[in-house]
């Protein structure tokens, strides 16, 4: 009997051991980092140029209101669409983004179109505005401090709408009765100070979409973005960033963070490197595996046919 | 800071053993992949409807028409909407009904057409064409009389430097980029940024110049190829003329262009795999939890302990259907 060719038992290879090394890719360097650099890509950085270009207000240290002569506070709305399959990729720069407009004293709104999103939201409020984020003295942080926010004083959840594209469109021209003129706690939006003049997403100084996919800032862009010629950031999973280029090109987009790669970019350059960072270094590596994977495949393929071709057994 | 509840605790331990049983599928199909799989679906319809009766169904319906909340045209908009979600169930009580769900479908399929064309016209269309029609001229950035917008988008560039090049230039015009880059008024970081993004190809001295009527060769291929593929992906799609001779040449450009493309989608989706796994790696070690809570939480050792559940029940599993002489099922090589 024949021995077999090399390349032929090559070709029966488990691809499970492809999966326990790729689990091995993922967990060794979250032990050991190496530090590889996360460089933002231009449209990581035109973000964050969106971000930094709007006016920072100067704030009474006790009272925490604008003190005279200071710019006015800018406005921001910020739509997170996402679910928790998504959170690796579009959490960090959310945490990174809101730290940055923390930092210029931002009044912040915010509101979801995906059902699975609450629970989440809650948590990120909570976790990012009820309390500091990168406090004075905080490790390995060198910039400005942030501060606690107050709930319907220096931001307002409007909480969760159904509804994907017709809801969004609303947003456009009636904010308050699409969220029947309450906020999530059920506050009455005329009652908030900061709610005064904010009544559709063209009131705002900048949308900023956490956007996981459909609906999200692709239906931002095409229902209202381009109508009203909004400035509007996304940062969206690896998987879309191909689609939503595009918008980025045109200027329907002044910013484009894509996959946890973009939101290690946006981090690094708010400077407070966290778990996008640490998540690319795991990232770089276990790319290498999937390059070293399809380069083994070809060669096993490429051998096994020239093996066939020479006379070999099929 | 407050500790995380126990509850929660117990969450994350819950999420641990969940993440090895939907891994376990990797060996085969088996009953704690099944297991997760079922309560997958079951959690997400429950939630689902909890949540659709709480945000729009009582409110929007039950409080509006029973509370007394609407009345007039409001309220018998809201009749209409009743009746029509009625319809949609109609063919669940009688099979021979199942017509009359048409008419909502018919009214949810208009609604969002009407909707999409004028937004996908607009926002797809419209601006697309415009930018793809736009000049393949790349004229470099005149850093002495720019706009603020032109210089922010330069490669390490920011707002707070563009702010300040205007003043500078303001003072004295830039006599050339070394010039630009290093004046006193930016801070060493910011010297720094810029001097990083230098670069004749597609860095900062590819890009900007300090007078007039300079040109980004690099900037003007790239919109000739940008022309070139888009012009030959739409031949592509052209069936009405033979793809051979010249227009064969042309279409299998544009093949090469959508292939091109294609792979940067395949390679972002592959990231983005990796992402996830990366996500549940940091949930599983307790990565995403303050240290005192990833203490607490012990996340190692209960995946451990839940890779040892799972793997003896997987074994008992196999005895029994090996005992009772049937196949192993679908296995996970599909």
């Amino acid at each position: 009997m024949a021995r077999e060719h090399w390349s032929e038992r090559l070709q029966r290879f488990d691809r499970r051991w492809i999966f326990l090394v790729m689990a091995v890719a993922v967990v060794v360097p979250l032990y050991f980092p190496l530090g590889l650099p996360a460089r933002p890509d231009p449209m990581t950085k035109a973000a964050y140029n969106a971000v930094e270009a709007l006016p920072t207000c100067q704030l009474d240290p006790v009272t925490h209101q604008p003190v005279p002569g200071s710019p006015r506070c800018a406005r921001v709305f910020i739509s997170i669409d996402l679910d928790p399959a998504s959170t690796p990729e579009v959490e960090p720069f959310y945490r990174a983004v809101v730290l940055h407009l923390k930092r210029k004293h931002a009044q912040l709104v915010i509101a979801t179109t995906w059902y699975q999103a609450p629970p989440l939201v809650e948590r990120y409020l909570r976790e990012t505005l009820d309390v500091a984020i990168a406090p004075a003295g905080t490790d390995g942080y060198a910039g400005a401090p942030d501060r606690a926010y107050e709930r319907n004083v220096d931001y307002v959840n409007l909480g969760f709408r159904d509804g994907k594209g017709a809801i969004i469109q609303q947003f456009g021209t009636d904010l308050r009765s699409a969220f029947d003129g309450r906020a999530d706690d059920g506050t009455p939006l005329d009652r908030i100070p900061m709610m005064q003049g904010l009544n559709k997403l063209k009131d705002f100084d900048l949308i900023v979409l956490v956007s996981a996919g459909s609906p999200g800032a692709k239906e931002y862009v095409q229902f209202v973005g381009t109508r009203e010629k909004l400035p509007m950031v996304a940062a969206c999973t690896a998987v879309s960033t191909t689609d939503l280029a595009p918008y980025f090109q045109t200027g329907q987009l002044v910013g484009l963070v894509g996959g946890m790669a973009g939101s290690a970019g946006y981090e690094n350059l708010v400077g407070k490197p966290g778990a996008g960072t640490a998540g690319a270094d795991v990232l770089n590596i276990a790319n290498l595996v999937v390059i070293a994977a399809i380069i083994f495949g070809n060669v096993v393929f490429f051998a096994g046919r020239a093996h066939r071709r020479r006379g070999g057994r099929s | 800071m407050t500790a995380l509840p126990w509850i929660d605790i117990v969450g994350y331990w819950i999420g641990i053993f969940i993440t090895f049983c939907c891994l376990s599928f990797l060996y085969k199909d088996n009953p704690f992949y099944k297991l997760i799989e079922h309560l997958f679906i079951g959690v997400s319809v429950g939630y689902l409807i909890v949540l659709q009766y709480g945000e729009n169904i009582e409110p929007k319906v039950v409080d509006a028409i029973f509370g007394g909340g609407v009345d007039g045209a409001w309220l018998a908009l809201r009749v209409v909407a009743l009746v029509l979600v009625v319809m949609m169930f109609a063919k669940v009580l009688q099979p021979r009904w199942a017509w009359l769900g048409r008419y909502p479908l018919a009214f949810v399929v208009a609604f969002y057409a009407g909707l999409q064309v004028n937004a996908v016209a607009q926002a797809e269309l419209g601006e697309q064409i415009k930018f793809s029609a736009g000049s393949i001229d790349a004229p470099k950035v005149d850093l002495n009389h720019a706009e603020p917008e032109a210089l922010t988008a330069l490669p390490g560039s920011s707002p707070a430097i563009a702010t300040k090049w205007i003043a500078e230039r303001a003072q004295r015009p830039f006599a050339s980029l070394d010039d630009a880059i290093t004046r006193a008024s930016l801070s060493p970081l910011e010297r720094g940024d810029l001097a990083a993004a230098r670069g004749s190809l597609v860095g900062l001295d590819a890009k900007a110049a300090v007078s007039p009527g300079h040109h980004d060769g690099f900037g003007i291929v790239s919109n000739l190829l940008l022309l070139a593929g888009l012009l030959a992906s739409l031949v592509y799609f052209y069936f009405s003329v033979a793809h051979r001779g010249p227009i064969g040449g042309i279409s299998r450009f544009g093949v090469w262009t959508l292939m091109i493309g294609f792979g940067a989608s395949f390679g972002l989706t592959v990231q983005g795999r990796i992402s996830l796994a990366i996500g549940r790696a940091y949930d599983v070690l307790g990565r995403t939890l303050a240290p005192e809570d990833a203490a607490r939480v012990h996340g190692p050792l209960v995946s451990l302990v839940s890779i040892g559940l799972i793997t003896a029940g997987i074994l008992i599993w196999e005895r029994r259907t090996r005992d009772r002489g049937e196949g192993p099922g679908a296995d996970g090589e599909s």
